[in-house]
């Protein structure tokens, strides 16, 4: 489970705290839609869930660790996977497999099972036979399932995605959330940050942000007929 | 997309499945033996290269486009050798047949070195590169010299560099929707213009680095030892191969 309590985060050198006070619990296998408007501070709150930022008030817990343990944030990072916006920022390798095999290898895993992670990330995602391609031959949708099965391939608990859809076509991204659900169908606990209210009215939770506050959380059903 | 300078070019001879460590190290010797060769060890390799050209089956063509580039070069070598050269004079001002000599074997070494680099990357996929390379520089450990950080750095470069000049090709055309002309004026006033297209790109390259960084560490990037897909592994005829290149090697430089 990660649980965030009264988490206010105040980025170096500004007055105004981005987050000011955010309490909220994610559990194993559920699905979290994170909505707001741009600027609410959604990226700067999923950046907590695996420790990329550390908290300027209040604490951070992913499976019972404390993010503001630095001793462990490896392990949280590999529980919390984290797919950023701009897949062109993400990719490293000069191959897909190359690139998916980038994590499992920072683990030290033995080859044998780096090669067995990648495959199955690349399946999961439906880039079996990209393998081999050059990440610059990629479309925008396949560039985004990249990364997406980079985060697999670390076998995340939790996966964080921050507008995983943007700037993509509409049958592209409707691949995208299928594959998401089904992810989630399998387990793993997904939190996805987006402004589009379409995209999320199958999540189990949904939590609206604005001006760094969860100012609404519920069933798409409560929420929406809130709104 | 055309054919690109020494580009990887597909294929499954026992040129392409050598073990990227004996390449790499069989370019070192083949550029020791040139760099000392005289005629005589000049006509072994060249033989040796085309018969290697042929069992890969790379078009000669391709291999030849890669000294291209470089042919200027290389023709003022063999005139400023072929001119310039005390000796026994041939029937051309001022040339000699010494020059004449130098000359050839002055371009021969030139051409057959890029030659040889060009049959490696061509018949090495970057990755199988990177990992040679990685390889090769472990024992550097104790210097202080870390081979796994020195190829995540390499292959990143190799990685960006299409993606570099995609997006300078896009800062560019942005720019000439707006009227700008990168092709009018003078040599400086081009000149001037290209800092347009390089601040942005410069720009953009630094927040990327940052985004790109952030991803890597959430991916458990660390310094220091990682594992890899595919651990290299010479087999018997990699060693064969090896022992028999430093033989000939060794042959060829110390003949006399």
């Amino acid at each position: 489970m990660i649980k965030v309590e009264n988490l206010v985060h105040r980025y170096d050198g500004d007055d105004v705290p981005v987050l000011r006070g955010i309490n909220l619990e994610i559990k194993e296998g559920e699905y979290v839609a994170i909505i707001g408007p741009i600027g609410c501070g959604k990226t700067t709150l999923i950046k907590h869930l695996n420790a990329l930022l550390a908290p300027t008030e209040g604490n951070v817990w992913v499976d019972g660790m404390n993010t503001r343990d630095t001793s462990i944030v490896g392990e949280i990072r590999r529980r919390v996977g984290m797919v950023f916006q701009n897949p062109d920022n993400q990719i490293i390798g000069m191959t897909v497999e190359e690139d998916v095999a980038f994590g499992p290898g920072n683990l030290r895993l033995p080859p044998r099972e780096i090669r067995q992670r990648v495959t199955e990330a690349l399946q999961a995602v439906g880039m079996g036979s990209y393998a081999q391609r050059h990440p610059h031959t990629l479309s925008g949708g396949e560039k985004r399932l990249v990364t997406l099965a980079d985060i697999l391939a670390m076998n995340p608990s939790y996966i964080a995605l921050d507008e995983p859809t943007s700037s993509l076509d509409r049958a592209t991204r409707e691949v995208v959330l299928s594959i998401l659900r089904r992810l989630n169908g399998q387990g793993i606990a997904m939190i996805h940050v987006t402004h589009n209210m379409d995209e999320i009215t199958s999540a189990d939770r949904i939590m609206v942000m604005g001006d760094g506050r969860i100012v609404l959380s519920g069933t798409p059903e409560e929420v929406f007929s809130g709104v | 997309m055309g054919y690109k300078l020494g580009q990887y070019t597909p294929g499954s001879s026992v040129i392409h499945r050598l073990d990227p460590r004996v390449k790499i190290v069989a370019i070192m010797l083949l550029s020791i033996t040139v760099l000392r060769a005289d005629a005589f060890i000049a006509i072994a390799i060249t033989i040796l290269i085309a018969g290697i050209t042929f069992i890969a089956r790379l078009s000669p063509s391709h291999l030849l486009r890669a000294v291209k580039p470089l042919a200027i070069f290389f023709v003022l070598i063999f005139l400023m050798h072929l001119f310039f050269t005390p000796g026994a004079p041939i029937p051309l001002p001022l040339a000699t047949y010494e020059g004449l000599y130098r000359g050839v074997l002055l371009t021969w070494r030139f051409v057959f070195l890029i030659l040889s680099a060009a049959i490696l990357t061509m018949t090495t996929t970057p990755s199988e590169l990177m990992s040679g390379i990685e390889r090769l520089l472990r024992p550097l450990r104790p210097l202080g010299i870390s081979s796994h950080d020195a190829a995540v750095m390499v292959s990143m470069v190799l990685r960006f560099v299409p993606t570099l000049l995609q997006e300078l090709d896009q800062i560019r055309e942005a720019q000439m929707a707006r009227g700008a002309d990168f092709k009018a004026g003078n040599l400086l006033a081009r000149m001037k213009r290209i800092s347009s297209l390089v601040i942005p790109l410069v720009r953009n390259s630094i927040l990327r680095a940052e985004e790109l960084a952030i991803g890597m560490e959430g991916r458990g990037y660390h310094r220091g030892p990682r594992t890899y897909m595919r651990e290299l592994r010479m087999t018997p005829s990699d060693y064969t191969i090896l022992v028999v290149l430093m033989i000939l090697t060794g042959l060829g430089v110390y003949r006399w």
